[in-house]
C-alpha cells in the first residue's frame, strides 16, 4: 500500500490540471429553488424517541420512464411513493400514487434503498422500519408486494436504520446488510445496548427466486447509522463500512468487515492497523477524491464531518485511515451562517457534482437530534463545493438551501433530467425540501453550468444496475470515478443514472469495472448526454427524456 | 554550457533592463458583447474590431504565449514550463491569425509552410517531432463563406434533432421500435432507431458525430461554430486565453498560462472575431469560358456532385453569436441574456446570393458537410495519419467545399498535393467511384473538370 500511496501523489499532480486558486470560489454555485410543496409533496419525518434518527428516501425509476420516483419515509406518518410527473428541464412535479402498503407496513419507516433483488424488470425496494424490515418485489408501473415470504426473508424486530447490498462473486442475488441501532428491549437500555448488526447472504440452492433464510449477526454491533459496501483497498472484493453512534454505545468504535466470500464476516482489529474511532457517525459517502483509485469516506457527525483517507501507513490488508477534513475544509463543525455557534449535527452525506465543473461537491442534510441543548438549533444543510484548489468551500447559503428545518436523508439527482443535479431532503417534523437546481442565477434569469453525463449501467440478467461497478470517465488529463453503490448516506438510497460533470469538455471517454472485475472496452460519448452502456455491447445508447 | 550562459543572459537582462511595453492595442476595442439585431453600422464597426484583431500580431504584452499551459481545448497545465515564446510544433507557431490565413488575401487559406500539429495537448503536449505518431499536420483552410457554412450547419443540425425527437415520440405512442431517415437538406446522414422507452440506437448513423451535431469546420468536421475554433486557436496558435474558457470560472485563475498577464482576451474580443469571420463574403466563380462549362457538366456526370454538392439551401441568414450549438466553454445561447443578431443580408456581397422557389438563399459552397471514409485498400493516400481527432477515424474527413479552391493550392488536409489532379487521383473509399470516373476520362474531360475548379476563387 505504500507504493500505492506513492503513485497516488504522483497521480495526483498529473490529473489535477488546474494550479491552486488560493483559497477563492470561482466556480459556478447553483441556484437551488425549493418547490417542494409546488412540486405536489407534502411528506415529514414525524414520531417520538425511535424517531429521532432515520428520515430517509429511496429514489429510483418504479415506472420504467427512467425518471427518478421517489419512496419517502413518514416515521409514524405512512410512508409516501411519489411517481415523477416532471418534464425535462421543467419545474418538479410528483404525484403521490399508493403503494399499496397497509398500515401497518407503511408506518414506522425509517428510511428505504431501492434494489432489484430479484434480477426482474422492476426494482424493489428494501425498507427500513422500526419494528420488521421489508422487502417490497416490484411490479412495475410503481406497484409493490411485500416479498418478505416469498424471499424467504425474516424482517425482525430490530430498529434498523441503516442498509447496503452488493454482490457478492458467483452470487446471483445481492447480499444485504442491515443496520441496526439500539436494542429497547434489553435491560439499561439505551444506554450500552445496542443491537447487532444483520448479513443476509442468499442461499446458493437459489438460481431463480431469492433465498435470505441465512442471516448472520455482526457482532458486535455499535448502535450504527450507516452501512456501505465499499472496496477500500481495490482487491475487487468489498468490505462493509459502519459508521456508528457514540451516544448509546459502550466501548464501540467505527467498524469494517471483511466480507469473504463463503467465509464468516470478521472485523478488522486493532492489530491489523484499523485505528480506534468514535464519533457520533449519522452517514457515510465515499468517493476518490485524489484519483488515486483508493476511496475517502465523509463521516457525518455531531460537530466535526470526517474524512478518512488511507494512512502512510496503511497495506492492502491494514486498513489504517486518517482525517483529512481539516486540510481540505470540509469540517463543517458549526452552522456557517446565522447566530448559533454551536456545534452542527450532520446526517445524510453524498457527494456529487453540482456544478457540473468536474470538482466533487459534498452535501450534508443537517438538523438538531431533537432538542439537544449543546449542539445548533438553527443548523442549515451544507453544500461544501470542491474547488480547483483541492479544498471545499461552502456555499450553502449563496446556493438558497440554507433553510431553518432539521434534515436527516436526502438525495441528490437529476429529478427533471436537466443534466443539473437536484435535492431532495427529509425534515424531521416539517416537510421536505425539494430543491430544482437552477443553474447559476444572473441579472437576467438563470444559465446552466458545465457540460456533464448521466451514465446508466445494464450488466445483464444478474444484478443488472452493476451494483459494485466502477465506472470512469476520461477528458484531457482528468479520469473521473464513480462507484454505483447502494449503500451509505442516512437511511437513503438511490439507484439510475450516474452523474459526472465535465466542465468545459465536450466529449468524454467511459470505461466501466463491471461488478466481477472485469473492465469494458473504451465508449466515446458527446457531452450533455444520458448515456446507456449494455454489457458486452460495442456502442453505447443515448436516453433522451421528454 | 554556451546555452546555458544565453539563458542566464537573458534572464539578467531581463532583470536589470527596464522593458517597454508593447501591446498590439486590438484588443478590447468592443467593450460589451454585442446583443439583439445589430444595426450595419453596429455590425460594421464589429467587424472591423474583429478584423484588426484577426490581423494583429499579438505581443507578450498582450498575453501572448502561454508558459504553463498546452494547447488543448480543455485547460491543462504544461507538465514543463516552457519560455519559448513560439515552438515550431505544439506551438505557439504564430503572432497572427493571418501569418496563416493568407492566401490569396486574408481570411485565406495558407501554403504548405503554414501547415499546423494538431495534438489533443494532453499526453505529450511538447512532442518535439513531426512524426504522425504524435500529431496530425494540417493545412490551413480559407474562412471565406464560413458564417453561411455555419448556419447551414445549425440548421440541418436543427432539423436532424427534430427528426430524432419525432421519431422518440412515435416510438413512445407506438410502442415499437422507429427507424428513421436522417435526412436534411438533401443529405443522408444514415438512420436512427428510436426505441420506445427512450434508447436511441445509433449504429447506422453515416457522416455525423452521435449527438446529431453537425460540425462544419476543420478537415474532419470537428468544430461546432467560429467562435469555438476561434478560442481553440487562439491558444493553440498564439498563447492568447479567451476568458470565457480559460478564465475564473473554468480554472480558478485570470492566468491560467502564467505568463503574467491576466484576462487575456474577453467575450466581446472573440465575438468581434466571430463577426469578421462569419461575414467575410462567399468565394465566387470567375474566368468562365466553354471548356470551363464542360468541366461543370462532368463534375455531375462524374459523380462529385454526390458529395461536392453545388449549392444547399439556407432558410435564415440571421447568425446568431454567440450560437445555440457550442457546449459550456464556448459561449452559447443559453448562457447569455440576448445574443448578438448579424444580419448576413446587411452584406453587399450577400445581394449575389440565388434562392430557389422556397425563397431559400443557395449557399454555393461545393461540399454536404458531412464526412466521408476516404481511403480504401489500393487508393489511400489520404489515409496518412495514424492518430483519430476527437473521435474521428484516421482516413475519415469531411467533404472539402470546392469554393475557393482555385485560390488555395496545395491541397489535402496536410497539402500534400501540389495539382488539382493529383487531388483527385487521391480520393479512395466513398469517392472511389467519381474518381474513378475522372481517371477513366479523356484528357480533355479531365482538362475540362480541372478548368471549372480554377473558376471557384477567392477574390480580393
Amino acid at each position: 500500500m505504500r507504493k500505492l500511496a506513492a503513485g497516488a501523489l504522483i497521480a495526483a499532480v498529473f490529473c489535477t490540471p488546474i494550479a491552486s486558486a488560493n483559497g477563492v470560489f470561482t466556480s459556478d454555485i447553483p441556484s437551488m429553488h425549493e418547490e417542494a410543496e409546488a412540486a405536489g409533496i407534502i411528506q415529514s419525518y414525524e414520531g417520538p424517541w425511535e424517531f429521532f434518527v432515520g428520515g430517509g428516501a429511496a429514489s429510483f425509476d418504479c415506472n420504467g420512464d427512467r425518471m427518478p420516483d421517489l419512496f419517502i419515509a413518514g416515521g409514524t406518518a405512512p410512508a409516501k411513493l411519489y411517481v415523477n410527473r416532471s418534464r425535462a428541464g421543467g419545474a418538479l412535479e410528483f404525484e403521490e400514487k399508493s403503494h399499496g402498503l397497509t398500515q401497518r407496513d407503511a408506518t414506522k419507516v425509517l428510511g428505504a434503498y431501492p434494489l432489484n433483488i430479484d434480477n426482474d424488470d422492476h426494482t424493489d425496494l428494501v425498507v427500513l422500519r422500526l419494528g420488521e424490515n421489508l422487502l417490497l418485489k416490484g411490479l412495475g408501473d410503481c406497484r409493490f408486494e411485500k416479498a418478505n415470504r416469498v424471499f424467504s426473508f425474516d424482517g425482525g424486530r430490530a430498529w434498523s436504520t441503516g442498509f447496503a447490498a452488493n454482490w457478492e462473486k458467483g452470487n446471483a442475488f445481492p447480499t444485504m446488510a442491515f443496520g441496526n441501532y439500539v436494542d429497547r428491549s434489553a435491560p439499561g437500555t439505551p444506554w450500552g445496548t445496542c443491537e447487532p448488526n444483520v448479513l443476509n447472504r442468499p442461499a446458493n440452492s437459489s438460481k431463480t427466486v431469492p433465498n435470505y433464510q441465512e442471516q448472520l449477526p455482526l457482532e458486535p454491533g455499535h448502535c450504527s447509522l450507516s452501512l456501505l459496501f465499499t472496496d477500500w483497498n481495490k482487491s475487487g472484493e468489498p468490505a462493509l463500512r459502519i459508521t456508528n453512534d457514540r451516544q448509546y454505545y459502550r466501548g464501540g468504535q467505527e467498524q469494517l468487515w471483511r466480507i469473504r466470500p463463503s467465509a464468516p464476516p470478521r472485523q478488522y482489529s486493532r492489530s491489523q492497523g484499523w485505528k480506534n474511532l468514535r464519533i457520533w457517525g449519522m452517514g457515510i459517502a465515499e468517493a476518490d477524491l485524489d484519483q488515486d483509485g483508493l476511496p475517502e469516506y465523509a463521516l457525518s457527525s455531531m460537530g466535526d464531518t470526517m474524512l478518512q483517507t488511507l494512512d502512510p501507513d496503511a497495506d492492502s490488508d491494514r486498513p489504517t485511515y486518517r482525517d483529512a477534513a481539516f486540510e481540505k475544509q470540509m469540517t463543517a463543525h458549526r452552522p456557517y451562517t446565522g447566530t448559533d455557534l454551536k456545534p452542527s449535527t450532520g446526517w445524510h452525506t453524498q457527494f456529487s457534482d453540482i456544478n457540473n465543473d468536474t470538482r466533487l461537491d459534498l452535501f450534508i442534510a443537517k438538523g438538531n437530534v431533537e432538542s439537544m441543548p449543546d449542539f445548533a438549533a438553527f443548523d442549515p444543510d451544507n453544500l461544501l463545493m470542491g474547488g480547483f484548489d483541492g479544498k471545499f468551500h461552502e456555499k450553502g447559503k449563496e446556493a438558497g438551501i440554507a433553510l431553518n428545518r432539521r434534515g436527516r436523508g436526502a438525495v441528490v439527482t437529476d429529478f427533471n433530467a436537466d443534466g443539473m443535479l437536484d435535492l431532495l431532503v427529509v425534515n424531521r417534523k416539517s416537510n421536505v425540501s425539494l430543491f430544482r437546481n437552477l443553474g447559476v442565477k444572473t441579472s437576467w434569469g438563470h444559465r446552466p453550468m458545465g457540460n456533464w453525463l448521466a451514465i446508466e449501467l445494464n450488466n445483464g440478467k444478474v444484478n443488472r444496475s452493476a451494483v459494485g461497478a466502477k465506472i470512469t470517465v476520461k477528458t484531457g488529463n482528468l479520469t473521473q470515478s464513480r462507484m454505483v453503490q447502494i449503500g451509505g448516506g442516512h437511511a437513503s438510497g438511490q439507484t439510475g443514472f450516474i452523474h459526472f460533470g465535465l466542465g468545459v469538455a465536450e466529449r468524454a471517454t467511459i470505461r466501466v469495472q463491471w461488478p466481477d472485475g472485469d473492465w469494458s472496452h473504451a465508449y466515446r460519448v458527446f457531452a450533455n448526454k444520458f448515456v446507456q452502456i449494455p454489457r458486452g455491447k460495442p456502442d453505447a445508447l443515448y436516453w433522451y427524456p421528454r | 554550457m554556451i546555452a546555458g550562459l544565453l539563458a542566464l543572459g537573458v534572464v539578467t537582462t531581463a532583470a536589470q533592463e527596464e522593458t517597454v511595453s508593447d501591446p498590439s492595442g486590438a484588443i478590447g476595442q468592443i467593450a460589451k458583447l454585442p446583443e439583439g439585431v445589430l444595426t450595419r453600422p453596429e455590425l460594421k464597426k464589429l467587424i472591423n474590431a474583429g478584423e484588426k484583431l484577426f490581423k494583429t500580431k499579438f505581443t507578450i504584452d498582450d498575453g501572448a504565449g502561454r508558459p504553463g499551459a498546452t494547447q488543448a481545448i480543455i485547460p491543462t497545465k504544461a507538465r514543463h514550463r516552457s519560455d519559448n515564446a513560439f515552438k515550431r510544433l505544439p506551438g505557439p507557431d504564430a503572432a497572427a491569425c493571418s501569418s496563416c490565413h493568407n492566401d490569396p488575401v486574408v481570411g485565406g487559406a495558407g501554403d504548405f509552410v503554414t501547415n499546423v500539429f494538431v495534438s489533443e495537448g494532453f499526453s505529450n503536449a511538447d512532442f518535439d517531432t513531426s512524426d504522425p505518431q504524435f500529431s496530425n499536420e494540417r493545412g490551413t483552410n480559407h474562412l471565406f463563406g464560413a458564417g453561411l457554412l455555419e448556419l447551414l450547419a445549425r440548421e440541418m443540425t436543427s432539423d436532424l434533432h427534430a427528426l430524432r425527437k419525432e421519431a422518440l415520440e412515435k416510438a413512445a405512442t407506438s410502442n415499437e421500435a422507429v427507424r428513421v431517415d436522417l435526412v436534411t437538406k438533401g443529405v443522408s446522414f444514415g438512420r436512427l432507431t428510436a426505441l420506445p422507452d427512450g434508447l436511441v440506437d445509433l449504429r447506422e448513423l453515416s457522416g455525423v458525430d452521435t449527438d446529431l451535431v453537425i460540425r462544419p469546420f476543420s478537415q474532419k468536421g470537428v468544430m461546432t461554430s467560429l467562435r469555438q475554433f476561434t478560442i481553440n486557436a487562439l491558444n493553440h496558435h498564439h498563447g492568447m486565453q479567451p476568458s470565457e474558457r480559460f478564465g475564473k470560472r473554468w480554472t480558478a485563475s485570470d492566468d491560467f498560462d502564467e505568463d503574467g498577464k491576466t484576462n487575456e482576451l474577453g467575450a466581446a474580443d472573440i465575438s468581434a472575431l466571430v463577426a469578421w469571420q462569419a461575414t467575410l463574403p462567399i468565394p465566387q466563380q470567375t474566368g468562365t469560358n466553354d471548356l470551363a462549362q464542360a468541366g461543370k457538366r462532368l463534375l455531375g456526370e462524374f459523380g462529385c456532385t454526390n458529395c461536392h454538392i453545388e449549392a444547399l439551401p439556407l432558410r435564415s441568414l440571421l447568425f446568431s453569436d454567440p450560437g445555440p450549438l457550442d457546449a459550456s466553454g464556448t459561449l452559447n445561447t443559453s448562457q447569455v441574456s440576448n445574443p448578438g443578431i448579424y444580419d448576413i443580408a446587411l452584406l453587399d456581397w450577400a445581394k449575389t446570393l440565388e434562392k430557389n422557389a422556397k425563397g431559400e438563399f443557395l449557399v454555393p459552397l461545393f461540399g454536404d458537410l458531412k464526412r466521408h471514409k476516404m481511403t480504401d485498400r489500393s487508393v489511400n493516400a489520404l489515409g496518412n495519419e495514424l492518430l483519430s481527432q476527437r473521435f474521428v477515424g484516421r482516413d475519415i474527413f469531411m467533404t472539402s467545399e470546392l469554393w475557393g479552391i482555385g485560390s488555395t493550392a496545395p491541397y489535402g488536409h496536410r497539402n500534400d498535393f501540389s495539382t488539382l489532379d493529383q487531388i483527385i487521383l487521391a480520393h479512395g473509399g466513398d469517392a472511389r467511384k467519381a474518381r474513378d470516373s475522372y481517371k477513366d476520362a479523356t484528357r480533355e474531360d479531365r482538362r475540362a473538370l480541372i478548368a471549372y475548379l480554377k473558376t471557384l476563387v477567392i477574390k480580393p
